[in-house]
């Protein structure tokens, strides 16, 4: 069985940890622990064993520390559809990701798709398009577009 | 210079302080050496000869040659770790040490921050919301005022159009009252039929006058929501004014058997500066409204004028008013749902609006089964000696200057009623000898002629004028709705032939259409 890492990335509280938990061991929580460096979580996709790196959000305090991203071979790019500046914040990650690790495969994930003030327009859906992402809304609360979001990444992985 | 003893010392104490721990791999990934405490990070099962992959998760997709530091990292046990690859010629080593206590200061810092963060963004975004809700609210609160605006100008609208043939109704019937008499006396036999009809004739016409006065109602209530009525105090006896709303009040009284006492402490004359008109509407309306509700017992009216102020109190013993339609009695259009007494429910809104603009303000004190009593002061100066009447200023366009030539003085009557209620300024003189006089002596902007009259008639008058090279417009308004006379008045250069009974939109309509040709 292959093993691939991939790295969950992202602004802070965007749903990156709710994701790879509801994914990985099918559980969601309202409350909002901060994640702190980095968590390492696996589950199998097909045949590919998934490293999934849960890494610490961009905040006030840090960016995303790039050591974490050596040796992935794709990212999840996260943001909460109900906050539209961190669907912009993705382009900047993009660039720290490929800055660090090159084009690797990528899969956005506009998370919180269960609440009603959603605020991305569809010109930035076509726009991340145009970039070669797939582009998913996904709830991990209830659990919408998940399994499809993270099975797309290790298609293009494989691919 | 520290010797290898203390070296191995100094290592020690560090991995135990550091609880380091470590393996190394050759640069195929094979594991070659572990340390003992490996395991109490979770990294159970590393064996020499094994794939770290295999073991290890984190090493996953890293390779052996490269330096790299990975903080805080949670490790299979939970604990948090830092991680260091090192390479060399022959191997990797990766070291890893307790983190706990970065981690945990770091998560109290980083939590608090975003906390902080998400809480800002939240109230930024509250507010804006706060922001278009008040706009939502404003722009709503715009339609609902242009939409009352809209509906008071639609009421006006439609007890303007009310007004006209609601007047004529009760003019028209007035004259068939008097024409029914005149029968009756004429014809004994039949007396019994005409008294019938008198007294369909008089309901007829009181339902007639309670509308127009509903009509009235409304058509000030639209006024004072357009701010079109003025107050025009003059020099006023308002002893009088008193006096003439106690005698238009006695009948309604009597006719529901209560008392209704007038008590002031002035008498005639007693000049004041006011708005008589509309003092005398308030006190109408207020009195009114006590002997409409009072079904036994009395009402007073007590006056009290001194230094300069205007007291009025009016008490009925009258069922009172609840608390809550206490409330309520005031906003247009409310009435108490059981009374049963007719009207628009305006006429208190008026009043009041009046008494407020005169400079006073009403006040209803009321228990239901104890009666009413209705207050309110107005400042009223004493009108100066010998002080002539302030003129009223009539900013307004010149009247229509209208000669009606009509001999039944019921129906001259009953059109200058309604031709002056439209501001024309009518003439009436009773046959065609006296038109011409009267087009001799002043000059008419139109004529309205009568036809058949003693002395002259409306045909000799019009001929006479003509000859005399008078051009002055004249409408012919005859009984005969014979073509023969409509032609001969055609002939006669009349401008318009118009058929009794003659309706006073007509009238203007054609008055209009002559003087702007
Ligand atoms: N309604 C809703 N809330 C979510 C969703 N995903 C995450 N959250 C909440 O958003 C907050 C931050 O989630 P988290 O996964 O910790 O974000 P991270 O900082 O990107 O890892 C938590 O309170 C979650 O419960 C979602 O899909 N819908
Ligand atoms: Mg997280």
């Amino acid at each position: 069985m292959s093993k691939k890492k991939i790295c969950m990335v992202g602004d802070f509280s965007v749903g990156k940890t709710s994701l790879t938990q509801k994914f990985v061991n099918n559980v969601f929580s309202e409350k909002y622990l901060t994640t702190i460096g980095v968590k390492i979580d696996t589950a199998n996709v097909g045949h590919t064993k998934l490293i999934v790196w849960d890494v610490a959000g961009r905040d006030s305090l840090s960016s995303i520390n790039a050591s974490y991203l050596v040796g992935a071979a794709g990212v999840v790019l996260v943001a909460d559809g109900s906050r539209p500046h961190t669907v912009d914040d993705l382009n900047d990650i993009w660039s720290t990701v490929t800055q660090r690790i090159g084009d690797v495969p990528a899969v956005v994930a506009l998370n919180k798709a269960d609440l009603d003030d959603w605020g991305v327009g569809d010109d930035k859906v076509t726009e991340f398009r145009s970039l070669g992402w797939d582009v998913f809304n996904t709830s991990a609360k209830n659990g919408q577009n998940v399994p499809e979001l993270f099975e797309r990444l290790v298609e293009k992985i494989n691919a | 210079m520290v010797d290898t003893t203390t070296q191995q010392n100094i290592n020690k104490q560090l991995f135990q302080k550091l609880e380091l721990a470590y393996f190394c791999v050759d640069h195929s990934m094979v594991v070659k050496d572990v340390s003992s405490n490996l395991s109490q990070y979770g990294f159970t099962d590393v064996c020499e000869g094994g794939n770290i992959e295999d073991f290890v998760d984190f090493m996953v997709g890293l390779d052996s040659h490269t330096e790299i530091d990975l903080p805080l990292v949670a490790s299979p046990s939970g604990i948090p770790i830092s991680v260091s690859l090192l390479p060399s010629e022959e191997q990797l080593t990766v070291l890893i040490a307790n983190a706990s206590v970065q981690a945990e200061q770091r998560q109290k810092l980083q939590q608090q921050a975003n906390e902080n963060e998400l809480l800002v963004y939240q109230q930024k975004k509250l507010m804006a919301e706060l922001e278009r809700a008040s706009a939502e609210l404003e722009r709503k609160n715009l339609q609902l005022e242009e939409a009352s605006r809209l509906q008071t100008s639609f009421l006006s609208g439609v007890s303007h159009e009310f007004r006209t043939p609601l007047t004529s109704i009760i003019g028209y019937t007035n004259l068939v009252r008097k024409d029914l008499r005149h029968v009756s006396e004429q014809m004994v036999p039949r007396i019994a039929k005409t008294d019938d009809s008198q007294s369909y004739l008089r309901a007829v016409q009181r339902s007639s006058k309670h509308l127009l006065s509903l009509v009235e109602n409304l058509l000030d209530h639209g006024k004072l929501d357009s701010n079109e009525i003025v107050i025009r105090p003059k020099r006023t006896d308002i002893a009088e004014v008193f006096e003439d709303a106690a005698i238009l009040l006695h009948p309604l009284s009597t006719t529901k058997n209560i008392e209704f006492e007038v008590e002031t402490n002035f008498s005639s004359p007693a000049f004041a500066v006011t708005d008589d008109s509309r003092l005398r509407q308030c006190l109408i309306n207020l009195v009114g409204n006590a002997i409409k509700f009072t079904d036994t017992g009395s009402v007073t009216l007590s006056v009290d004028w001194k230094d300069d102020i205007l007291d009025v109190a009016i008490r009925d013993t009258g069922p009172g008013i609840s608390e809550e339609d206490l409330q309520k009695i005031r906003l247009p259009f409310w009435q108490a749902a059981d009374t049963g007494k007719a009207g628009t429910g305006l006429g208190l809104t008026i009043t009041e609006r009046l008494i407020e603009m005169m400079g006073g303000e009403l006040r209803i004190e009321s228990k239901l089964g104890e009666g009413t009593h209705v207050h309110f002061a107005l400042p009223m100066p004493a009108a100066p000696e010998g002080d002539s009447p302030v003129e009223q200023t009539n900013a307004e366009a010149v009247p229509l200057k209208l000669l009606l030539v009509e001999d039944d003085s019921d129906i001259a009557d009953l059109v200058w009623m309604m031709l002056s209620e439209r501001g024309v300024d009518v003439v009436h003189v009773a046959n065609g000898a006296l038109a011409l006089d009267a087009l001799n002596d002043d000059s008419f902007d139109i004529v309205l002629m009568d036809i058949h009259m003693p002395i002259m008639s409306g045909y000799d008058a019009i001929q006479e004028l003509r000859a005399r090279g008078d051009e002055t417009p004249v409408v012919v308004m005859s009984a005969s709705a014979m073509e023969a006379d409509r032609e001969k008045a055609e002939l006669l250069g009349c401008q318009a032939y118009l058929t009794k009974p003659v309706d006073v939109d007509d009238i203007m309509n054609i008055a209009d259409a002559v003087l702007s040709s």
